[in-house]
C-alpha cells in the first residue's frame, strides 16, 4: 500500500498557536501593571540608532535578488543541467525493499530498475527481464534477462544480482512491508548468466505485475556491503537506472546524477533534484516563482487558477486510489442491504468531487479503478434522495444514527468530504456523527478485529501498487478481515469468495478478467462500501517543460523531462 | 560571584532529575496513544504476520519495565535507540536536524530582540502619541496574525511576485530571511509590548528625573538610567520566547520547507517513532533547562543586585 503523502492543514493543536495563547495573556497581564498616574515625560527623544540600523538591514536585504545555486532547468556554460522537482515528503529509506511511500518509490525508481513493468491496461511487460515465461502448471516463472547492462558500481547485471535480490526480498532479516506478493516464491535459480528461473509454492497470476513494484527492484549485489550499507540497512541504492544516487540532506533535498553508462535512452538533465517542501502551498509558490520545474499535489482548492495560468501546464493523472465509506457488514442496522444501498443513493457523489474535491477525482462505477487488470464498468447508484429515503423507511432504518470515522489530510480532501456526505445522509432523515483523528490512531480502530469495532462507517483509500484486481479484492474477503487485513467492512459472500478463490489460479487472463468482472457486480450489488470516487495525482509543470507523465500507481513519470522546444 | 556558581551546579543536579521524570513521561505518552508503531510501519497492505515480525525487530513485545530500562540505559550512554521510520540512530537523525532549528530560533530572537525593544522604547517614551499607537497596533497585528498565514504572504510577496528571495529550503545565504522573519514577528510584537509596559514603570522613578536634572544626555537618560532598569522583564520574555520558538519553529519550519527539528518530531509523531520522538523531547528538556541557567546568569550581569 502507499502511502500518499498527507496534505497538511494549519495543524490546530500546533505548539506555536498554543504557545500563543499563553503568552498574550502574558502580554496582557504586563500591560496591565502598566502604571496609571504617571507623568508622560515631555521632552525630546532621542534619535534612536538602532532603528535606522535595521531598516537599512531592510534595503540591504531587498537590494539583493536571488542567485539561485539551486536554480531550475539551468544550463550553465559547460552543459551542467539539473531539473528540480518539488515533493511533499522526506524519503524515510531508499532501500527499495523497504518502501510504503509512493513519493519515496518515485525517487527510487531514479536508480533503481524492475524486472517488468505494468502498462496503463493492466498488461505485463519486459524491463531488466526481455521475457518471462510462466510453465502451464504456473509453478515455475522463466526470466530472459537483458544483456549488456551494467550497474552503477560497474557490476553486471546478470542472473545472479536478480537471485540475490528476490532472495533479499524473501529473507527474514530484511525489513520488507509490501513484501506479502513475493511470499509465494519456493526459490530462485540461475540456470545460465542470463536466463532466471522462479519456483513458485501454488500458481499467482499477478505474480509478473509484482515484479513491476519498485520493492523487487534489482539492486548490485555488491553494492550490499559496500559504502555504508549493509544487508538490513540499506541507505545508498546502487541499480540499473538512469541516474545515480548523488546527496540527500534530511528534511531539504535529495539529488541524483546521470549514469553514463546506462543501457536505455539517456535522459536530457545531468541532475535531478527533489526538494523536501511539505507544505502544499509553498510547493505552488516555488513553481510560480520559477524556483522549481515541476511539483506534485498542489493545493487542490488552487487548481482550477493552475489549470488557467499559461506559465504552467497541469496533470490530472488518474489514479488507482479509490476512496469509499466503509460500512459495518456485521453491524445489526448495516447488516441490511437495502439499507446500505440507500446509502449509495442518498449521496450525490458527483456535486462533491465537483465542489469539495475542486475535480480532483472520477466517480466509481466499480469496485475498483478503471487502470486495473480486471476492471469492467459494474453499475451506478445515482444520486436519489427519495429513492434512498423510501429505502431507509423499508428497511426499518428510518431516523437511525450512525457514527462515521474520517482521517484528516491523509487523502484530498477526505474530512471536508466526509462532512458533505454526511450532510447528505442527514438530508434523508439519519443523525450523523462525524469524527476525526490522526492516522495512527484511525488505523488502530479500523484495523481491530469485529468484536472491538466501535465504528459504523469509515472514510478510506485504498491503492494497490501494482495494477491488479486481485489486490483491491482483499477488500472483500473473509482472510483479509481485520486484523489480518484490512477489509474494514467485514464484507463476505460465499459466491464472491468462490470467484476469488478461483481467479486466485486462474492463468488464463480472459477467464481471469472475467471472474473479477462477475465478482465486482455482487460487491457491487451488495454495497459494503459507499462507493465514492478514485482519486486524481495532479501535477503540475513549468510550461518551458516537456515530457513528462504519469503512472496510474500515483507517480509521475519525469526522467524524460526536456525542455520544451 | 561563588553564589552564582553554586547555583548553577545545584541547578543543573537538579536538572537531571527533572530529565528522568520528562523521560518517563514521555515514554509513557508515547506508549498510551493509540496506533500500533509496527502497523504504521508495516503499511496498510502488511499481513499479520509482518506486523508481528516488525514488532519484534522494535523490541515492542518486551514488557513496558524492560523497554524502559534499554532506552534509559541507552540514553545514558548517548545512545537514543534507532529510528523505526528510517533505520538510522535516533541520535543521527536529530544531530543533522538539530542546529537548523537553533539558527532559525536564534537569528528570530536577535531580530525579535532588536526590533521588538527598539519599537517599545520609542513607544514608552512618546507614550500616546502617534509613534506609540502604530507601534501598539502593529505589535496587535504581529501577536494576532497565524504563522503559517504571515508566511504564506512573504513567500507571495517576496518569492512570487517581486522574485527577490527563496520560497523555501535552506540551500541558500538568503533562505533564512523569511522564515526567520515571520517566525519573528510574533516576538517582536509581544517584545515591543513588554518592553514599553516596563520602560513606563521605570520612566515615572525619581532616579529618572535625578538623572534628567544633574545633566546627562536625554539618550544615556533612556538607555542606561532607564532601559537597564526595565531590563530584567524584558530578558525573562526574550528568553522565553527563545524556548517557544524552539518547539514552535514547526508551522514555520513546514511552510519553509525548512529542514529542523520541529517537522522532525511531527514526522516521528506521526510514523510512531518512538526512538526519535523520545529523543526529540530530551534534547527540547535539556535545551530549556540551559537556556534557564544561562537567563539566570544574565540576571546577575544586568543587575548586580541579584544574587543567589
Amino acid at each position: 500500500m502507499r502511502v500518499r503523502e498527507p496534505r497538511r492543514p494549519v495543524p490546530s493543536s500546533s505548539p506555536t498557536l498554543s504557545h500563543r495563547s499563553e503568552i498574550v495573556q502574558l502580554c496582557a497581564t504586563s500591560s496591565e501593571r502598566e502604571p496609571m498616574n504617571t507623568p508622560a515625560p515631555r521632552r525630546r527623544t532621542p534619535r534612536i540608532r538602532s532603528f535606522a540600523a535595521v531598516a537599512a538591514l531592510g534595503l540591504l536585504v531587498s537590494a539583493c535578488s536571488v542567485n539561485d545555486p539551486e536554480a531550475p532547468s539551468s544550463d550553465n556554460g559547460d552543459g551542467n543541467s539539473t531539473f528540480s522537482i518539488a515533493v511533499g515528503i522526506d524519503p524515510d529509506t531508499f532501500d527499495p525493499a523497504g518502501q510504503t511511500t509512493t513519493t519515496v518509490s518515485n525517487m527510487v525508481d531514479y536508480m533503481v530498475e524492475t524486472l517488468t513493468t505494468v502498462d496503463d491496461d493492466g498488461q505485463v511487460n519486459g524491463k531488466l527481464a526481455e521475457t518471462f515465461e510462466t510453465s502451464e502448471d504456473g509453478l515455475t516463472v522463466t526470466l530472459g534477462l537483458r544483456k549488456g547492462v551494467t550497474f552503477h558500481d560497474g557490476t553486471p547485471f546478470n542472473a545472479d544480482a536478480v537471485v540475490s535480490t528476490l532472495e533479499r526480498i524473501t529473507s527474514p532479516d530484511v525489513k520488507v512491508p509490501l513484501g506479502s506478493p513475493y511470499k509465494v516464491i519456493d526459490s530462485v535459480t540461475a540456470v545460465d548468466d542470463s536466463t532466471v528461473e522462479v519456483k513458485l509454492t501454488h500458481p499467482s497470476p499477478g505474480f509478473l505485475s509484482a515484479l513491476s513494484v519498485t520493492t523487487a527492484g534489482i539492486i548490485s549485489p555488491a553494492s550490499v556491503t559496500a559504502d555504508g550499507n549493509t544487508n538490513v540497512n540499506y541507505q545508498k541504492p546502487v541499480g540499473t537506472g538512469p541516474y545515480v544516487f548523488g546527496k540527500y540532506t534530511a528534511g531539504e533535498n535529495f539529488s541524483v546524477t546521470k549514469f553514463a553508462d546506462y543501457w536505455g535512452e539517456k535522459p536530457y538533465y545531468d541532475t535531478v533534484n527533489f526538494r523536501i517542501v511539505p507544505e502544499a502551498a509553498t510547493r505552488e509558490s516555488l513553481l510560480l516563482a520559477g524556483q522549481v520545474d515541476m511539483i506534485i499535489l498542489p493545493p487542490v482548492s488552487d487548481l482550477k487558477s493552475l489549470q488557467s495560468n499559461k506559465d504552467v501546464e497541469t496533470l490530472l493523472a488518474p489514479s488507482d486510489r479509490t476512496i469509499f465509506i466503509s460500512l459495518d457488514f456485521q453491524d445489526p442496522l448495516l447488516s441490511n442491504k437495502e439499507t446500505r444501498q440507500a446509502l449509495n443513493y442518498a449521496v450525490d457523489k458527483q456535486a462533491i468531487v465537483d465542489n469539495v474535491l475542486f475535480g480532483a477525482a472520477k466517480v466509481l462505477d466499480a469496485p475498483m479503478s478503471p487502470s486495473l487488470f480486471g476492471y469492467c464498468k459494474t453499475g451506478s447508484y445515482d444520486y436519489d434522495p427519495a429513492k434512498a429515503k423510501q429505502m431507509l423507511a423499508d428497511s426499518g432504518a428510518a431516523g437511525a444514527t450512525l457514527d462515521l470515522l474520517t482521517p484528516s489530510g491523509r487523502y484530498v480532501q477526505d474530512a471536508q468530504a466526509a462532512e458533505a456526505i454526511a450532510g447528505y445522509l442527514r438530508d434523508v432523515g439519519l443523525t450523523v456523527n462525524v469524527s476525526t483523528s490522526d492516522f495512527p490512531s484511525f488505523l488502530a480502530r479500523v484495523n481491530a478485529p469485529h468484536s472491538e469495532n466501535t465504528v459504523d462507517m469509515h472514510l478510506l483509500g485504498w491503492a494497490p501498487p501494482y495494477l491488479d484486481a486481485d489486490f483491491q479484492m482483499q477488500m472483500f474477503r473473509q482472510a483479509t478481515h481485520p486484523p489480518a487485513g484490512l477489509a474494514t467492512s467485514f464484507y463476505t459472500n460465499p459466491q464472491v469468495e468462490q470467484l476469488l478463490a478461483q481467479a486466485d489460479v486462474e492463468l488464463d487472463p480472459g477467464t481471469r478478467e472475467q471472474l473479477y468482472c462477475d465478482a465486482s457486480k455482487v460487491i457491487w450489488d451488495d454495497a459494503p462500501w459507499i462507493f465514492l470516487w478514485a482519486q486524481s495525482f495532479p501535477i503540475v509543470h513549468s510550461a518551458d517543460v516537456t515530457g513528462i507523465g504519469s503512472t496510474p500507481t500515483e507517480k509521475f513519470d519525469a526522467i524524460y523531462a526536456h525542455p520544451a522546444s | 560571584m561563588t553564589g552564582t556558581a553554586a547555583h548553577i551546579v545545584r541547578t543543573l543536579l537538579l536538572s537531571l532529575i527533572t530529565l528522568l521524570g520528562v523521560s518517563v513521561l514521555i515514554f509513557l505518552m508515547l506508549r498510551v496513544l493509540p496506533g500500533d508503531p509496527a502497523r504504521v510501519l508495516a503499511g496498510l497492505n502488511a499481513s499479520e504476520e509482518q506486523v508481528a515480525q516488525i514488532r519484534q525487530q522494535l523490541g515492542l513485545d518486551e514488557s513496558l519495565l524492560s523497554q524502559y530500562w534499554h532506552f534509559i540505559s541507552g540514553v545514558v550512554q548517548g545512545d537514543l535507540g534507532e529510528s523505526a521510520r528510517t533505520s538510522r540512530p535516533a541520535s543521527a537523525e536529530i544531530a543533522v536536524r538539530l542546529p537548523a532549528t537553533l539558527i532559525l530560533a536564534f537569528v528570530a530572537t536577535v531580530v525579535g530582540s532588536l526590533v521588538g525593544v527598539t519599537a517599545g522604547v520609542l513607544a514608552a517614551v512618546r507614550r500616546n502619541t502617534v509613534l506609540d499607537h502604530v507601534v501598539s497596533s502593529v505589535a496587535m497585528m504581529g501577536v494576532s496574525m497565524p504563522v503559517y498565514w504571515l508566511g504564506l504572504l512573504l513567500i507571495l510577496l517576496f518569492a512570487v511576485t517581486l522574485g527577490w528571495l527563496p520560497a523555501a529550503g535552506s540551500g541558500q545565504p538568503l533562505s533564512i530571511v523569511l522564515p526567520a522573519v515571520t517566525l519573528a514577528a510574533f516576538s517582536t510584537a509581544l517584545v515591543s509590548r513588554m518592553t514599553r509596559a516596563s520602560m513606563l514603570e521605570v520612566l515615572g522613578q525619581d532616579f529618572m528625573r535625578t538623572a534628567e536634572a544633574k545633566g546627562a544626555p536625554p539618550r544615556t537618560v533612556i538607555i542606561k538610567h532607564g532601559l537597564r532598569n526595565a531590563f530584567i522583564p524584558i530578558l525573562t520574555v526574550i528568553s522565553l520566547q527563545f524556548g517557544a520558538l524552539l518547539g514552535g519553529a514547526v508551522l514555520t519550519e513546514t511552510v519553509f520547507g525548512w529542514p529542523g527539528i520541529g517537522r522532525l518530531l511531527v514526522d516521528s509523531i506521526g510514523a510512531r517513532d518512538f526512538a526519535v520522538v523520545q529523543g526529540i523531547v530530551l534534547v527540547y528538556a535539556a535545551v530549556f533547562i540551559l537556556l534557564n541557567v544561562v537567563v539566570d546568569v544574565l540576571y546577575v550581569v544586568v543587575d548586580p543586585r541579584i544574587r543567589y
